[in-house]
């Protein structure tokens, strides 16, 4: 399943969460992402596009061109009602797989 | 729901779309580095490093966008037919009376024809219910003078199945019925006597024990039996601890060593010829033993064979080896096959033959009957087309493409079609079990009707086929009316005089059919009406048959055993007709229109020997009693059998011909004081003619009464006789009587069979009857879907021009005229569609020719009173329209625009 492994799974989470407060373009996507996870998960910015047409292709996102503030052409990506259940099942999941990985490693630290 | 209405080609370029995308985030991304101070060209190299490689990503991208494409046209399509679906469904719904008439036109189409085409698939087309049924083959004689198959003889079947190298485990067999001694009452059980190699050739085993060996089918071998599964579940409860067990049969303490599967009943009497009498269903195999007598007579010919073709051997290699060896045989043994070929048909052509005419003529009958259904259904969709033609505009008006609209309409058509589709399947399993309980017992095959995965396929398939044929028809229909005309809002929206003519042209065309049917039906009635009208040659009224069957011991020895015989029959008679109620008792050994019949040479004596392969032959009877009597046979000249011919030695050898067996060989001579040296008797001897009788038909009233000789029984000795007893009132008053003298006779023995001679007479006409009531019920539903049909077309004629006929009456037309005008609109149509249809059925009256009995296949008067039938029911059927045309108030009519 594409997504599945861990780098993957966290950008998607972390592109349907971008998207969560109302439509944006993908670079502020991207900035979004860089902005509040201090770079430490970008290698290069180009591995959000994939990202995104994948999410577009399983519906969790759909697409449409407008014009930004500056008066730019741009592509919004907005969260479909699909994309807002997935995004609320995979935070939760992800909260659950940190917790357990946190509490693993806090204990061989022990 | 609300994206798949979003037009697709409205979608940006996706080559363009990813280009121009990363174009905006590379160029965002620049300006960021410029803000941070840095200069053009770096600020552009620092966008691009941080990116990545961007040809990779973009085709990346595209690739993503390529399969979503794919995928989203994919669900739009499943979208839209859902929506389709469940569109179509409301429209069906808001139009209750439409779906309903459709459907249920549609589903009496489909169910007849599901239901017929169910017992043309059992008979004719399903494999055999024996493994690798392709492979197996009948082997028969042939005469060179006589029609038909004729069956072996032990000494040929043993030289065929010794030579043949193109099949393998060539299997004979005959029928041995037999009686069932343990019971209460005894019981007859149709049984076979085969060779082992019967069941290796049709691949079956037993479920239970085990079928005979070859070391078990010889003389003096202790006896053995195989029971069928409705056997030995009616009989010992399906007690697996039969097998072992000793039952009596004919007298005899048999072994039964083993139960066939469920099903099983090999060989089934009416998939082959009717003088085996092979029971209509087996449930008894015995070895089939050759002893020293069956071995030493080449010309006894009472064996048939049943062989599986080798792997990879065509018919025609089998026929050309048969063809040799026949042609051996017949240098080897002149006296006995000389003139007799060899040939095979297979298994499945033997069961279907018979009846592949009758059938394939019933199967086309009711596909004429499904095509004037779904002509029928075909107009009201028409009408109805033409009444949705607003919609339709509306519809493509607000941009759905001609090709969304049709895809609509099929939906709705296919959605009408299935629904008559379950309908007619659901019909097709009550009229399959309703049709097969008319069937005529002489159905080949009748036990391998089912209503199968074929059958399912075969009907889903046509209902589908008719949906789309129509749905395309209508958006067809719909597309030529023009949007923008149709917007404009005549009320007149009812479709051009194309249209209209169309739907004439269809109802013609169910005309048309319903004639040829009529015609199809009227020749077999009238057949029929001649069939029965034919004097058998015997007074059926008041007889009643039943067979009786006398243990034969080990084997069948007239020598030994034949005085026993006839001393049994002797006494039985003298009771039988000494009971009260009883005019006459007789017995014969091939009753009348049973099937039976046997057929022996004979010579004349004092005429020139004919050679060999062209002798004399004629059907015989042995008789007992006063046959001819308890039959109501006259006799012509001379007398009957009486005391004078007792098996003695002092008694003279006699013979009775028929009234043709005298015309035939002693025409303009008195053929009694003749003496025949007949060749088929146990001892061969010579028989003075000593009375002559009237014709027989003996194997069926279409057929020609054939020469005929009877012997009495206490001079041929015979064990299988049929008693025929003539009652002074009811047939089957005499019944109990007959019981009570057999029984007091020999309680062992069974009355087996019984029926009333009425009944057999009735009987050998039931294909015919069974025929006849088919297409004359086919022919009345054609006629009656075809006038409901003529009916819906003029009425909406007559009520599209009720303005023309409003105006007419207005300008001073009598309702004369106007009922004239309809009346005469009617009369178009239907003369267009009679003289089709008696042009069609002359086109193919050859087809039905063979199952005609005394009639020509273009009689004239049956054409003629088709044409006049359907024209007057045409007018009937018109009449009322145009009467509805007259009352048409011209006002009405003119303010209705």
């Amino acid at each position: 399943m594409a997504g599945s492994d861990l780098f993957t799974g966290t950008l998607e989470l972390l592109v349907l969460k971008a998207v969560s407060w109302g439509p944006r373009h993908g670079y502020a996507i991207g900035r979004w992402i860089r902005d509040t996870t201090d770079d430490v998960l970008t290698v290069h910015e180009g591995v959000l596009y994939p990202a995104l047409y994948r999410l577009e292709r399983r519906e969790l996102l759909s697409e449409e061109w407008r014009q930004t503030e500056t008066g730019r052409d741009a592509k919004f990506y907005a969260l479909t009602a699909a994309g807002r259940a997935q995004l609320r099942a995979e935070a939760k999941r992800w909260e659950r797989h940190s917790r357990a990985v946190n509490r693993a490693l806090a204990a061989l630290n022990g | 729901m609300a994206r798949s209405f979003r037009p697709s080609d409205m979608r940006p370029d996706p080559r363009r779309d990813v280009s121009d995308e990363i174009a905006f985030h590379l160029e965002m991304r620049t300006r960021e580095y410029l803000d941070k101070g840095l200069s053009n060209d770096d600020a552009r190299r620092a966008a691009i490093a941080s990116f990545g490689d961007v040809a990779a990503v973009e085709s990346e991208c595209r690739d993503e966008r390529g399969q979503s494409v794919q995928e989203r046209a994919r669900r739009d399509w499943r979208r839209g037919l859902a929506m389709d679906l469940s569109f179509a469904l409301r429209t069906l719904r808001k139009n209750v009376g439409f779906t309903v008439a459709a459907t249920l036109t549609l589903g009496l189409g489909i169910g007849i024809t599901a239901t017929v085409f169910t017992i043309v698939h059992g008979v004719l087309l399903r494999p055999l219910p024996y493994a690798d049924a392709e492979r197996l083959e009948m082997v028969w004689m042939t005469a060179l003078q006589q029609q038909g198959q004729l069956p072996l003889s032990a000494p040929n079947y043993i030289d065929i199945r010794d030579e043949t190298r193109t099949l393998q485990s060539l299997g004979a067999f005959r029928s041995s019925p037999s009686t069932l001694g343990d019971g209460a009452e005894p019981e007859h059980l149709a049984g076979v006597a085969a060779t082992r190699a019967m069941f290796d050739a049709l691949g079956v085993h037993a479920i239970v024990g085990r079928v005979f060996t070859a070391e078990e089918a010889v003389t003096g071998a202790p006896p053995v039996a195989v029971l069928s599964y409705s056997l030995w579940q009616r009989h010992y409860g399906g007690d697996r601890s039969v097998v072992g067990r000793q039952i009596t049969l004919g007298g005899k303490r048999v072994t039964v060593i083993g139960v066939m599967p469920q099903g099983f009943a090999f060989p089934r009497g009416a998939e082959l010829p009717s003088g085996l009498q092979i029971p209509a269903r087996t449930e008894l195999w015995t070895p089939l033993i050759f002893d020293s007598s069956a071995l030493g007579s080449r010309g006894t010919l009472n064996l048939a064979a049943v062989g599986r073709r080798r792997a990879g051997i065509g018919e025609t290699s089998v026929k050309q080896e048969l063809g040799a060896m026949a042609a051996r045989l017949a240098t080897r043994y002149p006296n006995s096959n000389t003139g007799l070929g060899l040939t095979v048909i297979s298994l499945k052509d033997q069961a279907a033959e018979p009846v592949r005419r009758e059938l394939l003529i019933l199967m086309s009958a009711v596909v004429f009957v499904l095509l004037i259904a779904c002509a029928n259904v075909a107009n009201l969709l028409l009408a109805r087309t033409a009444q949705r033609a607003r919609e339709l505009a509306v519809r493509a008006a607000l941009g759905a493409g001609a090709g969304r609209i049709a895809r609509q309409l099929v939906t709705e058509n296919i959605v009408l079609a299935l629904g008559g589709a379950a309908l007619g399947v659901v019909l097709a399993i009550f009229g399959a079990r309703a049709l097969l309980a008319l069937v005529p017992g002489s159905l080949p095959r009748a036990d391998d009707v089912a209503i199968d995965r074929t059958v399912l396929a075969v009907t889903i398939a046509t209902a589908a086929m008719v949906g789309i044929v129509f749905g395309l028809v209508t958006a067809l229909h719909a597309r030529r009316a023009s949007v923008a005309e149709t917007l404009r809002g005549s009320t007149r929206s009812t479709g051009g005089t194309s249209r209209a003519t169309g739907r004439r042209l269809l109802v013609a065309a169910e005309i048309a059919l319903s004639v040829m049917l009529l015609i199809g039906a009227g020749l077999l009635g009238s057949s029929f009406v001649r069939l029965e009208r034919v004097h058998p040659g015997f007074d059926p009224a008041h007889s009643v048959a039943a067979d009786v069957l006398l243990p034969i011991g080990p084997r069948f020895n007239p020598a030994r055993d034949g005085p026993t015989w006839s001393r049994f029959f002797t006494e039985l008679m003298g009771r039988l007709s000494a009971a009260p109620g009883v005019q006459a008792a007789g017995a014969v050994s091939s009753l009348p229109l049973s099937g039976a019949f046997e057929s022996g040479g004979f010579a004349i004596e004092g005429r020139p020997r004919p050679p060999v392969g062209q002798g004399l032959g004629a059907q015989y009877s042995v008789i007992a009693g006063d046959y001819f009597g308890a039959m109501g046979i006259r006799l012509l000249a001379g007398r009957a059998f009486d005391i004078r011919d007792q098996g003695d030695s002092a008694s003279v050898p006699v013979v009775i011909v028929s009234q043709a067996f005298a015309t035939k060989h002693f025409p303009g001579e008195n053929a009694l004081g003749k003496r025949l040296q007949s060749g088929f008797d146990f001892t061969s001897s010579t028989r003075e003619i000593v009375g002559i009788v009237g014709d027989v038909h003996q194997l069926a009233l279409g057929e020609a009464a054939l020469p005929m000789m009877y012997v009495p029984e206490t001079q041929m000795p015979y064990p299988f006789l049929t008693i025929v007893v003539r009652a002074s009132g009811d047939a089957l008053g005499a019944v109990p009587g007959e019981r009570a003298a057999l029984k007091a006779l020999d309680p062992t023995i069974a009355l087996d069979k019984v029926r009333r001679i009425d009944d057999l007479v009735a009987d050998s006409l039931a294909r015919q009857r069974f025929n006849l009531l088919l297409l004359a019920v086919f022919a009345a539903s054609a006629l009656a879907l075809a006038l409901v049909g003529l009916y819906g077309v003029i009425a909406l004629s007559v009520a599209q021009r009720r303005r023309e006929i409003g105006v007419r009456l207005a300008l001073g037309a009598q309702a004369r005229d106007v009922l004239r005008l309809v009346l005469l609109e009617g009369a178009r149509v239907s003369a267009v569609g009679i003289f089709a249809g008696l042009a069609g059925a002359l086109a193919v009256s050859r087809l039905i020719r063979a199952l005609l009995f005394d009639v020509s296949s273009t009689d004239v008067m049956v054409y003629g009173v088709a044409a006049v039938v359907v024209a007057a029911v045409a007018m009937v059927a018109t009449f009322a329209p145009a009467r509805r045309a007259t009352k048409v108030a011209p006002m009405d009519a003119l303010r209705l625009e």
